[in-house]
């Protein structure tokens, strides 16, 4: 039933949209530690190649299931982000950033040197599991996730980090065990994302999870607005799709991506929808429509 | 508040639009599988796509590939085209990026139907392509990769490069008994996968041939500066030097070695094979040695390579083809032979044909496919580079091991 | 060996240096992280090759030229890109300054293709002895042009009134606004500094590995980015103390046999020192605010 789903559809747009759901699920694992807690990190694309890494030689080696695999792949990711959270974590603002980004150089090197992931040569041959409805309901449960976190208490200390680290810390919230466990949850998503984008691509290489990729995500989040969900959803699907929709212009493509990046920036600073409550948005118009009904009704009577 | 309000709907409605037009071209294809589709080509062109990058790393590969296919579809097209049609090549970009690589292959095949692709220039990301490829029944043949586990992915995959396991121990063999070659230092540029994986070759045959490997050394693709790496061989007394990386940094760490002094001089595999050797490294790689299964030799070259060179000058400035550009001619005129000879474009017939392929003469010498789909490509020429130009040191003879 | 291993580091390390002050320069002023400092030194270097190639210049003049056209290009891409955002959330002009070296990159390949340029041999290739080491005369020319520019920006920022700005801006933006320092000239001024430097700093690599090609940014961009929180970002002796303990490090990491590593040694260098001083090695430490 499913697979006649699948058959119909041109591959080309399943391709494309088995990638925006993981690059959906990337971005909202940044968001939550960029975004919600503030935490910058230029690092994302490390926890994404340990999660990948992780899975695709659990399915080639010890022929687990798809989902565990999977499940282990987010785990070793966040057990990294713990590892590194809790000593980099004393750094704030920049100095992180350059931190996690050195983190994410070294990964890059020490999985261009291991032997059991291919080095350079990578890591060929792993089975096609992830299909469109793998991943989807994956973004899902993501996005149940982050707005069960986000509206927690949990998700509210975090919110408090912030906007001011020292006056949380006053109001007694242990800002670094709330740091280390936001930064564990981003690094999960990010490892269940590196899975899926194992088992959809068939092949591994290091450099593919270089800087560039931790930036890319990092612009999804900004772009879309950060600490909006909506927005980083948004923003994942503009900048996921603009490459493609700007094919026809051949090489001038990547020109006009990075024009783009500049232009939303300076109309948008905060994001797409940053600073916008999506259902403070629908209320108001709600409101206005029974304000504009009970007016007619008085002018009428 | 308006102005927010005015934003949201603005974006709403461009996802709309970006949603609407990827729907709608999906919803054309329904009802028909996408694979029946591109195994009978529409329309009046036969399309091949060009897979490889056009901007960012290993750019130049992908854009002389290029040049060699278009030369390719011209050559056909001016004789009257193929089965009575035109060839078409399709292009597209993907920045060396394997995600974006899959997304093109699927693109190719699917948007713009194409029967066959050629590329990609690299082993990696023809092994994302090449699962594509054979799974949606298209016809694959990288003009360039040659590591291992590509034509094992399946009966669609080819390729048509010379191999570096047959063509490297030849090389080996002719550095250690007719020059004397008994101790080496041994350069490896550790992120690029073609030079490890020809490190490894290259240590078995220098193993087999009795030379010892003195001491190794580690670059990476991107690096300008190795005067640490030569530094160190300066230390040790070697007779030549095995450098397996690409020209840009085989150029470059030549002129190093220049510089501190050292006289030795370097062998690589053709991923040195380029005029940017002696330009980026000058008198520095005077001496050097690189083999190839292509060299635009025009005295001694055939009728097929003396034509190929001829034109690729005229287009460009009388600049000399390199291996990529001959080798993505080679790959568009075996396609052509191959639907020629099934008198059919769908893949999984004329996919036959190309395999039978034996002793097939094209611009980069002769190719056969060995029953694995490997191509043996004989000879290797062994050039040697004279006053910035390449002469012809060997030509070593290759059969299938 | 190893003082030859230390002239090659410290040449390695003056060029880190170079690229490493405009970033310093850029975010002690507005701690922005300029991503797009590397690009700028890629486009010198373009500059440099072509003014040898077509203007027949020699390689001084090439230079000059190249900080020209690379000052014109700094400030322009501030006055478009990054000062709309300045009251803006300090990731905004990250991203726009990610944009800016994307385009900058792309249009350079679109121009120039993506193929390695030559940098012509404009000076001649001579060794000198000193003692146990070998310098080459393209060394002595990069540890000379990088020392002089390095002095002639301390004495700017110390003694010229635009520079003594520059200080109290970085110092205190708003409060130098009110004291009637045009911070908008000031930041123009410092954006063109920073560019200057770059482009010297392409020129003199383009000329030390003899290749000029539309990536060359990116990884020398994020060494000198590195080498600029090293020592701690902010800091001018601190980019350039950074910038050639980098050098160094890593030549001596290659050196000891850790080739396959060698960016690991230079990222675990950076996380160790900013572990143990989170602001680096010169920077001063951030009082919190409540």
């Amino acid at each position: 039933m499913l697979d006649m789903f699948t058959q119909n559809i041109n591959p080309y747009y399943l391709q494309v949209a088995n990638l925006l759901g993981i690059y959906i699920i990337l971005a909202l694992g940044l968001n939550l530690i960029t975004g919600v807690t503030g935490q910058l990190s230029f690092g994302h694309a490390a926890f994404m190649s340990i999660g990948a890494y992780t899975a695709a030689l659990l399915t080639l080696k010890m022929h687990l299931p798809f989902a565990l695999s999977l499940l282990a792949g987010g785990c070793v990711a966040c057990i990294w982000g713990v590892l590194i959270g809790f000593p980099t974590l004393r750094l704030t603002g920049d100095y992180l950033g350059i931190a996690t980004l050195g983190f994410g150089e070294i990964v890059l090197v020490v999985f261009t040197n291991l032997q059991i992931t291919g080095g350079a040569i990578g890591l060929a041959g792993i089975p096609r599991y992830t299909n469109v409805f793998v991943v989807y309901l994956l973004v899902a449960i993501t996005v149940y996730c982050m707005y069960r976190i986000q509206y927690s208490r949990f998700g509210r200390a975090l919110l408090a980090i912030r906007e001011d680290e020292i006056a949380a810390a006053a109001m007694g919230i242990n800002t670094t065990i709330y740091k280390v466990q936001a930064f564990a949850i981003g690094a999960f998503f990010a490892g269940l994302a590196g899975g899926l984008y194992a088992h959809l691509l068939q092949y591994l290489n290091p450099n593919d999870f270089g800087f560039a990729r931790s930036f890319e995500i990092l612009n999804f989040v900004v772009l879309g607005g950060l600490g909006s969900i909506p927005g980083t959803i948004l923003g994942t699907v503009v900048l996921t799709l603009a490459p493609e929709f700007l094919r026809f212009i051949a090489e001038y493509r990547m020109m006009i991506y990075g024009l783009l990046l500049v232009v939303m920036m300076i109309f948008r600073p905060n994001g797409l929808l940053g600073g916008v409550d999506l259902s403070r948005v629908i209320k108001r118009y709600r409101s206005k429509r029974l304000e504009r009904a009970s007016a007619r009704s008085i002018s009428s009577s | 508040m308006m102005r927010r309000t005015w934003w949201l709907l603005a974006i709403a409605m461009l996802a709309l639009v970006l949603v609407a037009t990827g729907c709608g071209g999906g919803q054309a294809d329904k009802g028909k599988p996408a694979q029946e589709q591109s195994a009978t080509p529409s329309g009046e062109t036969i399309k091949i796509g060009f897979l490889g990058a056009k901007t960012g790393n290993h750019a130049s590969y992908g854009i002389e590939t290029l040049k060699g296919m278009k030369m390719a579809a011209d050559d056909i097209n001016a004789a009257g085209g193929l089965l009575g049609k035109k060839v078409e090549i399709i292009e597209d970009d993907h920045r060396s990026n394997p995600s974006e690589a899959a997304t093109v292959t699927q693109k190719l095949i699917n948007n713009n139907k194409v029967v066959a692709i050629v590329g990609d220039p690299t082993t990696g990301i023809t092994k994302v392509a090449g699962n594509i490829a054979q799974q949606s029944k298209v016809v694959l043949l990288s003009a360039g990769a040659v590591g291992p586990g590509v034509v094992e992915i399946g009966d669609y995959i080819f390729r048509d490069t010379l191999l570096d396991a047959l063509a490297a121990p030849a090389v080996t063999k002719y550095c250690v008994e007719t020059l004397g070659w008994k101790k080496v230092a041994l350069v490896t540029s550790v992120n690029n996968d073609y030079s490890v994986g020809l490190t490894k070759i290259f240590k078995d045959a220098l193993a087999k041939y009795g030379a010892q490997i003195v001491i190794e050394q580690s670059i990476k693709d991107g690096d300008q500066n190795f005067s640490a790496q030569v530094t160190n061989i300066k230390q040790k007394a070697v007779d030549g030097i095995v450098f397996t990386g690409y020209y840009t940094e085989g150029g470059l760490f030549m002129k190093e070695v220049r510089k501190q002094g050292l006289k030795q001089v370097m062998v690589g595999g053709d991923g040195l094979l380029s005029p940017k050797l002696w330009e980026l490294g000058g008198n520095a790689v005077e001496g050097s040695m690189v083999y190839t299964g292509f060299y635009p030799d025009l005295n001694n070259a055939g009728e097929k390579t003396k034509a190929f060179v001829q034109a690729y000058q005229k287009a460009n400035n009388n600049a000399l083809p390199d291996m990529f550009s001959a080798q993505g001619y080679d790959a568009v005129m075996l396609i052509a032979d191959a639907i020629k000879k099934a008198n059919s474009a769908d893949p999984s017939v004329f996919k036959n044909e190309l395999a039978k392929t034996q002793n097939w003469q094209g611009v980069t010498g002769t190719i056969s496919f060995g029953p694995n789909r490997e191509p043996v490509k004989s000879p290797v020429f062994l050039l040697e580079v004279k006053e910035q130009k390449w002469a012809v040191k060997a030509v070593i003879p290759v059969t299938a091991q | 060996m190893f003082w030859q291993q230390l002239i090659n580091g410290l040449t390695l390390g003056a060029t880190y240096a170079l690229i490493a002050l405009g970033y310093t320069m850029v975010y002690g002023i507005i701690q922005l992280i300029n991503f797009a400092h590397g690009e700028i030194f890629m486009v010198g270097a373009f500059v440099g090759v072509l003014a040898i190639t077509i203007l027949k210049v020699n390689i001084f003049v090439a230079m000059f030229l190249a900080m020209l056209v690379c000052m014109a290009l700094g400030v322009t891409a501030e006055r478009i890109a990054y000062r709309p955002l300045r009251r803006s959330d300090r990731l905004a002009p990250l991203i726009s300054a990610i944009g800016v070296s994307i385009f900058l990159q792309t249009l350079m390949t679109v121009i120039f293709g993506p193929q390695p340029q030559a940098f012509p041999q404009v000076v001649e290739d001579a060794l000198y002895k000193l003692g146990p080491v070998q310098v080459s005369r393209v060394q002595i020319i990069i540890l000379v042009v990088a020392s002089f520019l390095m002095v002639g920006l301390h004495l700017i920022v110390k003694y010229v009134k635009i520079g003594k700005a520059m200080r109290a801006a970085s110092e205190d933006y708003d409060t130098a606004a009110l004291m009637g320092i045009n911070v908008n000239r000031v930041i123009s001024f410092t954006f063109a500094l920073g560019s200057l430097l770059a482009a010297a700093g392409g020129v003199l690599v383009g000329m030390y590995f003899n290749s000029v090609f539309p990536l060359m940014g990116v990884q020398a961009g994020l060494k000198a980015f590195c080498a600029a929180v090293l020592g701690g970002i902010g800091s001018i002796p601190g980019a350039m103390l950074g910038g050639i303990f980098l050098g160094i490090a890593e030549v001596l990491g290659i050196a000891a046999g850790y080739g396959d590593y060698k960016d690991a040694v230079a990222f675990t260098l950076l996380i160790l020192v900013l572990l143990f001083r989170p602001t680096g090695l010169l920077g001063r430490p951030v009082q919190r605010k409540v």
